[in-house]
């Protein structure tokens, strides 16, 4: 048991006036303080590759998709945002996506789906802005989610170094 | 699994895994495991085919009298009084990793583009028993990746492991023999006698059977990963055999697969291609908009009280050629005051219904006292000695059991023609009697309709959306008047109401007096 | 004929500059509460934000009027009105300036000369609560009729005192006039500050209870009431409110300055020209403006028991007390 031991208050301080004339200089003395708001679109949030944007798909270099719509995004994804449908194509690679929609609503930027890819086909890009006037644009199909290699290059060599890590110690029996 | 107990055979005992239990003697090894609940690897073996041993996964060790226990193939070893079995002593499990690691040094591992994968044995039992990482520097076979062996299966060589299952199926079940394996060591691959494409209605069945992905379906390729699919348990509606199957369904919509399933008194492990793929009648689509027919008919139509037959009425709220949208209360009251209002009823089944539906229908009939028949369609030719029957009622035995004759589609014409007013109930009742015989109906017969779509025939009343055999429970007795029963395996289309209940409904207003029908209560 | 021009442009002046000064009000009190807490506060409409009342009065205009159902639907329409009113007629007596020569023409700067004013002010500002009351009764939710009660018990308790204080000044101007009440103060030492601080800090207190402003918007207050009398309230009727609160706001501070600091009256400068004069108000008015938002950025609300202990238990027996020893002192100084 903890018996506390009240303060006794000063007339003063039972006066409430001073008091309040103290806090009332405080808050005077506040307002010359410059403002430290970050004004957004202008001043935008600083972004590097450790940022968790938005998923995208990563465009090869010789023009397709990388995804393969193996679904293994589709089921780490915990919002249940990512729909897969794959068709047959001729190439090497005999499987891309038809469709391939997240629900940016659903999404919550986790990045499950990128841990989860083996194809390296999905990062979390730095595009953070997501605003639209209806839900259904807010789907985005792959038009919307693809993105060429480049542009995702600095958040693909960051995943590869902390995932060097487990590379590392697994490949040393 | 059919224990030795339960066939009454004679048994041996056996030490498994440190208990004493009792074994088929005349089974391999691998199956009195299995049969206790123990698991033990295995490719090559399947319990439908004859075994050969070739792929070495289901190593246990095995110790006999007073020899030192031997690492053997269960799957190859027949049971022998006294044995004592451990499927998980040190040795078993380092054998099968060794295995693993050759079957998998030249396994492309192109598990994300897969169809098996999900359901790949191989996957299963590296995860399971393997090592993790190859340790192999030499690369891997190329080969070819897609094969085409026929209308039905792709041959991916890279994928393949040799178990040989396929060729086998050829051999012990259909006993045609069209795959072999072909080439010498490392170069061996699957191939089919001279080149030759494969033929026959089982084809699919290897697709099945096969462990890995070597084997793919046309028809399923990439169209789904198998974890997404729904799997309901249920019965093919394709002949009269009605083989035991799973439906899988993708994202609660589209019926992807129909697979067998095992059942020791109907299909064993198989089942034909054309019942695997009857995907017709289970994945119509929806009506255009603003049309009413052509596509699956939900909640009801109706003759509209403007428009005549083939005449559309535009823009008015009346659909197409003078049929009307309607909601299946109106319908059914509908429905309820032509058949009151008629002078003769008859009452034509599709071979499709359940026992359920058929026993719903005959309810009717004695309240209208009506004639009962099904139609029954001529066999389709496809008939074999193995499972397809070539009649392709589903459940021809039950409606006879019930006591309804099978009619064929110009008798059935001919009761119609004499009916003032009928019903056809059941999923393609009016496919099966035909459709021209239907618009060639004269005599002012009117029809009220239960069926998957509507067609806008001259005599159409009322058509009311039904489930289809997906869609609904029940069952159904097959040739041998085995029960064969049916489970949801996706919803019906919003409107659709059970054709048991909606037959329920309509017995129950037209048993009231003329005039109380029109509002039927549901 | 120039008495009614003159008249008219008097109405006309003071109305604007009433609205005016509530329309910046709102525009200060998201500034000022924003510098206080390192923000810059609303700065995106027109250059620093200027134009942020225009845009919120378009908006308020555009948004969806919502009546809830259940409410008495006239009441409910007319009580913000009822609320704004009074504010903007009691702006009337205030003399926000001497007397003005402009062309030759006399003016005296109030839009009406009462020799009633303060009893005037009082009334009204009494009826002022009747829009808080009849708003939170009429939206038949339980939150604004909670919002509502409050209204009017805190009116009561803080009523008297408000009265108290000014009546100490009253017996010292021996009128009720307000200009005769200014006209007292000319010089700078004869301010009634210097002669009645207790009635001043009374007065200064009663004013922020009067106006329903913090520390003591029992009224509205969100935690507690959701929003009060005005939760059910939307659009221009909802706007309306805060309008009446603004204004009343301006009376009260315009009041205090005619009342405790001299009104127009410009110190070490009695000569002072009317218009130094009318400058002198509006300072003196924007300060006590500032005040309230000020105080309302700086203090927590008080509780409910608190603002009543406060109101009937300190206030009102200094307050009386007050207007004791200055009529006994009058009384003394008189002989
Ligand atoms: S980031 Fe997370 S929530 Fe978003 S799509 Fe990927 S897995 Fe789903
Ligand atoms: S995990 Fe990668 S390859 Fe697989 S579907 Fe998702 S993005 Fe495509
Ligand atoms: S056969 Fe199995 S292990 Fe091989 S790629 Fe397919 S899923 Fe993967
Ligand atoms: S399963 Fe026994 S050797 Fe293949």
């Amino acid at each position: 048991m903890v018996i506390l031991q009240r303060k006794e208050l000063t007339l003063a301080e039972r006066l409430y006036l001073p008091e309040i004339l103290r806090g009332l200089s405080i808050t005077f003395r506040k307002f010359f303080k410059k403002a430290i708001t970050r004004q957004y679109p202008e001043e935008p949030l600083p972004k590097d590759e450790v940022t968790r944007g938005q998923p995208r798909l990563v465009v090869k270099d010789d023009g397709h998709l990388a995804c393969v719509s193996c679904g293994l995004c589709e089921a780490a994804c915990p919002a249940y945002a990512i729909t897969i449908d794959g068709h047959e194509v001729d190439r090497p690679i005999e499987r891309e996506p038809e469709r391939f929609e997240i629900d940016m609503l659903r999404c919550i930027l986790c990045g499950f789906c990128e841990e989860a890819c083996p194809k390296d086909a999905i990062f979390m890009s730095d595009e953070l802005e997501l605003a639209d006037l209806t839900r259904a644009e807010l789907v985005y199909g792959i038009d919307k989610l693809k993105r060429p290699r480049s542009a995702l290059q600095k958040r693909i060599d960051y995943v590869y170094r902390i995932n060097d890590r487990w590379r590392n110690s697994s490949s040393t029996p | 699994m059919t224990t030795p107990e339960s066939t009454g055979k004679p048994t041996v005992k056996i030490q498994l895994n440190g208990s004493e239990v009792e074994a088929d003697p005349s089974q391999p090894l691998i199956r009195a495991c299995h049969d206790h609940g123990v698991d033990v690897p295995m490719y090559c073996y399947h319990p439908g085919l004859h075994p050969v041993g070739s792929c070495r996964i289901c190593q246990v060790e095995v110790k006999q009298g007073e020899a030192p226990p031997r690492v053997v193939a269960a799957c190859r070893t027949s049971v022998a009084p006294g044995m004592v079995v451990d499927t998980e002593s040190p040795k078993a499990h380092e054998t099968r990793r060794e295995c693993l690691e050759f079957l998998l040094k030249n396994h492309p591992l192109d598990c994300p583009i897969c169809d098996k994968a999900g359901e790949c044995d191989l996957q299963d039992y590296a995860f399971q028993e393997g090592q993790g990482e190859g340790r192999s520097s030499e690369p891997r076979r190329k080969l070819h990746k897609r094969r085409s062996l026929g209308d039905v299966i792709v041959l991916d060589e890279e994928r393949c492991i040799l178990c040989s299952r396929c060729v086998r199926f050829f051999e012990d079940v259909t006993g045609t023999a069209q795959l072999a394996v072909t080439g010498l060591g490392a170069r061996s691959v699957i191939d089919t006698f001279m080149g030759r494409p494969l033929t026959g209605n089982y084809q699919g069945n290897v697709a099945d059977i096969c462990p890995v992905g070597a084997l793919t379906l046309k028809r399923f390729r990439f169209q789904a990963r198998v974890w997404n699919l729904t799997k309901t348990v249920s019965h093919c509606a394709e002949c009269s055999r009605g083989c035991a199957i799973t439906v899988e369904v993708l994202r609660r919509k589209q019926v992807k697969r129909f697979r067998p399933r095992f059942d020791p008194n109907v299909n064993q492990y198989w089942m034909c291609d054309t019942g695997r793929f009857a995907f017709d009648h289970v994945e119509i689509p929806a009506c255009e908009p603003g049309e009413l027919t052509g596509g699956r008919l939900t909640d009801a139509v109706q003759r509209g009280a403007h428009g005549v037959a083939g005449q559309g009425v535009a823009g008015s709220g009346v659909g197409a050629r003078g049929l009307e949208a309607v909601d299946v209360d109106r319908a059914l009251g509908r429905a309820a005051d032509a058949l009151t209002g008629a002078a003769a009823r008859a009452i034509v089944l599709s071979p499709f219904v359940t026992q359920e539906e058929a026993g719903a229908a005959l309810e009717l009939a004695r309240t209208l006292g009506a004639e009962v028949c099904f139609v029954s369609p001529p066999p389709n030719g496809l008939q074999d000695d193995l499972l397809h029957t070539g009649d392709p009622c589903p459940n021809r035995k039950g409606l006879e059991t019930l006591g309804v004759p099978g009619l064929g589609a110009d008798d059935v014409r001919a009761r119609l023609a004499k009916a003032g007013v009928a019903v056809l109930v059941g999923e393609r009742v009016q496919e099966l009697i035909g459709l021209e015989r239907l618009a060639a109906l004269t005599g002012g017969v009117r029809l009220i309709v239960l069926d998957l779509v509507a067609h806008d025939l001259p005599g159409l009343e009322v058509a009311l959306g039904v489930p289809c055999h997906v869609e609904k429970q029940g069952h159904w007795l097959n040739v041998d008047g085995l029960r064969r029963d049916l489970a949801i395996a996706r919803s019906a289309p919003a409107g659709v109401e059970p054709l048991t209940r909606l037959l329920g409904q309509l017995a129950g207003a037209v048993g009231r007096p003329a005039g109380a029908t029109a509002e039927v209560r549901r | 004929m120039t008495e009614i021009v003159i008249w008219v442009v008097k109405v006309v002046v003071v109305w604007g500059a009433l609205l005016t000064t509530a329309a910046i009000m709102s525009l200060a009190e998201r500034k000022v509460s924003a510098w206080m807490q390192y923000r810059y506060g609303p700065n995106r409409v027109g250059p620093f934000g200027v134009l942020q009342p225009v845009a919120d009065g378009i908006k308020f205009i555009m948004k969806e009027e919502l009546v809830p159902a259940g409410a008495n639907r006239l009441l409910f329409r007319i009580a913000p009105a009822l609320s704004a009113a009074p504010a903007m007629l009691a702006v009337a007596v205030i003399p926000f300036g001497y007397t003005a020569v402009i062309a030759g023409h006399e003016i005296t700067l109030s839009v009406a000369d009462l020799d009633i004013g303060i009893l005037y002010i009082l009334a009204l500002g009494g009826l002022g609560v009747y829009g808080v009351i009849l708003g939170g009764w009429a939206s038949n939710s339980k939150y604004s009729l909670l919002g509502g009660l409050r209204a009017s018990a805190q009116m009561i308790s803080y009523e008297l005192t408000l009265m108290l204080s000014i009546m100490a000044v009253v017996l010292m101007a021996g009128s009720l006039d307000l200009r005769q009440i200014i006209e007292g103060q000319r010089a700078f030492l004869d301010w009634n500050i210097f002669y009645q601080p207790l009635a001043f800090v009374l007065f200064t207190i009663a004013m922020f209870a009067e106006t329903n402003r913090h520390p003591f918007d029992f009224a509205e207050c969100e935690p507690e009431l959701v929003g009060g009398f005005h939760t059910e309230y939307s659009s221009m009727r909802f706007a309306l409110f805060f309008l009446g609160e603004y204004c009343a706001m301006t009376v009260m501070a315009a009041l205090n300055t005619t009342l405790f600091w001299g009104g127009p009256s410009v110190p070490f400068w009695p000569d002072a020209p009317w218009y130094v004069g009318v400058v002198a108000f509006i300072v003196k008015t924007s300060f006590f403006l500032f005040l309230f938002i000020w105080v309302r950025w700086t203090l927590p609300r008080l509780r409910f028991d608190q603002l009543m202990r406060l109101g009937w238990q300190a206030l009102l027996p200094l307050a009386l007390a007050n207007v004791m020893v200055t009529g006994a002192v009058i009384a003394l100084t008189a002989n």
